[in-house]
């Protein structure tokens, strides 16, 4: 029995009326060929979400009948390699390919695919293919680290809703006030230590984010000496437009790869007025969630302005 | 973001050699407590973690979670939060589908 496409669901009751059909449970027959492979794909979906590195898990969610694939059949997907399969034809290598772009951006979807691998987007495509397959995509991986350098008042609200969001905090400063346990009331690490010597030693990937909020320019600097080149997610630095134009420049003079000092937030933070080193950490993880979700970083409410003023 | 707390007794419960059934929430329409990619794992007794949104159809999955353990069958739930219950308005007014499957290692 296969299973009710979501996506063909989805365009039946987008009008709520009339109401939903009342069986609210859809069963899938069990598979006993992906039981087989389930335990090395569990371990191996553990490994990515405690480890690394990041996998987009593909599972089938659903077909509409006819088509010959299993609900329910997983396959994980990484930057460099696979494990499991949705039992080959051309189905497989679009979704391959589509998993694999996916990761960078932390894609949480589930999509739709013709049975020979086209992706079907929007209503009036999948109104009108006569076969569909969706697969939930999900990119499985550690939690992002939130690297803030400098233990102050902005780097302590921004630990704060960095730990909130569900990241692993760390907070590196020189001065042993504002770098101890007890300043901290969430859970992060606290490294009092040289800011050079302890950025030197911190494993940095694509998945860490660094908020350089320390006390002064000078500190920041040699802290983004430190960072630049080290292919983190997101490097973001506080300071006036002059200031922060001034470091950039001290680094690029110094041969620091200036298209990795393009890629530096600062001044840092979405424009929200912020004042106080509350908003300001709003301001900042609002950026961090920007580039990690993408998004239009505007008013949601200004979007329905936009679509009115298309429609008249 | 992360699902620690999800994955972390996903561990536990397969270094015990024990199945976990996983729930995920794969598509969501409307306005609906949690959104895509949020999960609940549900362990042989019944015990579970993470959340899939509170109350607001939790108890069907929790069951159709169980049920999945006993089977072993993948399920796709859908919980329409559009309806009211008792004359009174639910707090979300969304749908929800949850693909609920049992994990083993």
């Amino acid at each position: 029995m296969h299973a009710v496409c979501v996506w063909k669901w989805y365009i039946d009751c987008r009008g709520y009326d009339p109401p939903l059909a009342q069986e609210s449970v859809v069963k899938m027959a069990a598979y006993p060929e992906l039981m087989a492979n389930s335990a090395e794909i569990a371990r191996a979906l553990l490994t990515a979400a405690r480890e690394g590195p990041a996998v987009a898990s593909c599972t089938v969610m659903g077909a509409t009948d006819g088509v010959d694939i299993a609900p329910g059949a997983k396959m994980l997907v990484y930057a460099d390699r696979q494990l499991g399969d949705l039992g080959g034809g051309p189905l497989e290598p679009a979704v391959v390919a589509f998993a694999r772009d996916a990761i960078p951006r932390h894609v949480v979807q589930t999509c739709a695919f013709t049975p020979s691998g086209e992706p079907v987007e929007g209503r009036r495509a999948i109104e009108a293919a006569d076969a569909i397959v969706e697969i939930l995509v999900e990119v499985v991986e550690p939690a992002a680290t939130l690297l803030v350098v400098g233990g102050g008042h902005v780097g302590l609200a921004v630990g704060q809703l960095g730990a909130m969001l569900g990241m692993e905090v760390a907070i590196i400063d020189d001065r042993e006030d504002y770098a101890n346990e007890a300043r901290f009331p969430y859970e992060a690490q606290v490294i009092c230590g040289d800011f050079a010597e302890e950025l030197e030693r911190f494993p940095i990937t694509a998945n860490t984010y660094i908020v350089l909020v320390s006390r002064g320019h000078k500190v920041d600097e040699l802290a983004l000496r430190t960072v630049a080149e080290r292919g983190a997610g997101y490097v973001g630095m506080i300071g006036s437009k002059r200031r922060t134009r001034t470091v950039l420049q001290h680094l690029a003079e110094d041969g620091v790869d200036t298209d990795k000092l393009d890629k530096v937030f600062t001044p840092i933070g979405l424009d929200i007025g912020a004042e106080t080193p509350e908003e300001i950490a709003v301001s900042v993880l609002g950026e961090i969630i920007l580039v990690r979700r993408g998004g239009g970083a505007q008013p949601m409410s200004e979007y329905g302005r936009l679509l009115a003023t298309t429609r008249r | 973001m992360p699902h620690d707390e999800v994955f972390e007794a996903m561990s536990t419960a397969f270094d015990g050699g024990a199945p976990v059934a996983l729930a995920t929430v794969a598509q969501t329409l409307g306005s609906t407590p949690r959104k895509t990619g949020a999960k609940m794992l549900v362990r042989e007794d019944g015990s579970f973690v993470g959340t899939i949104g509170g109350g607001c159809g939790e108890a069907e999955v929790w069951q159709e979670a169980m049920d999945t353990l006993e089977d072993g069958a993948a399920r796709m739930v859908t919980v329409d939060l559009t309806e009211p219950v008792d004359g009174e308005d639910k707090i979300c007014g969304g749908i929800m589908r949850i693909f609920v499957e049992k994990l083993e290692a």
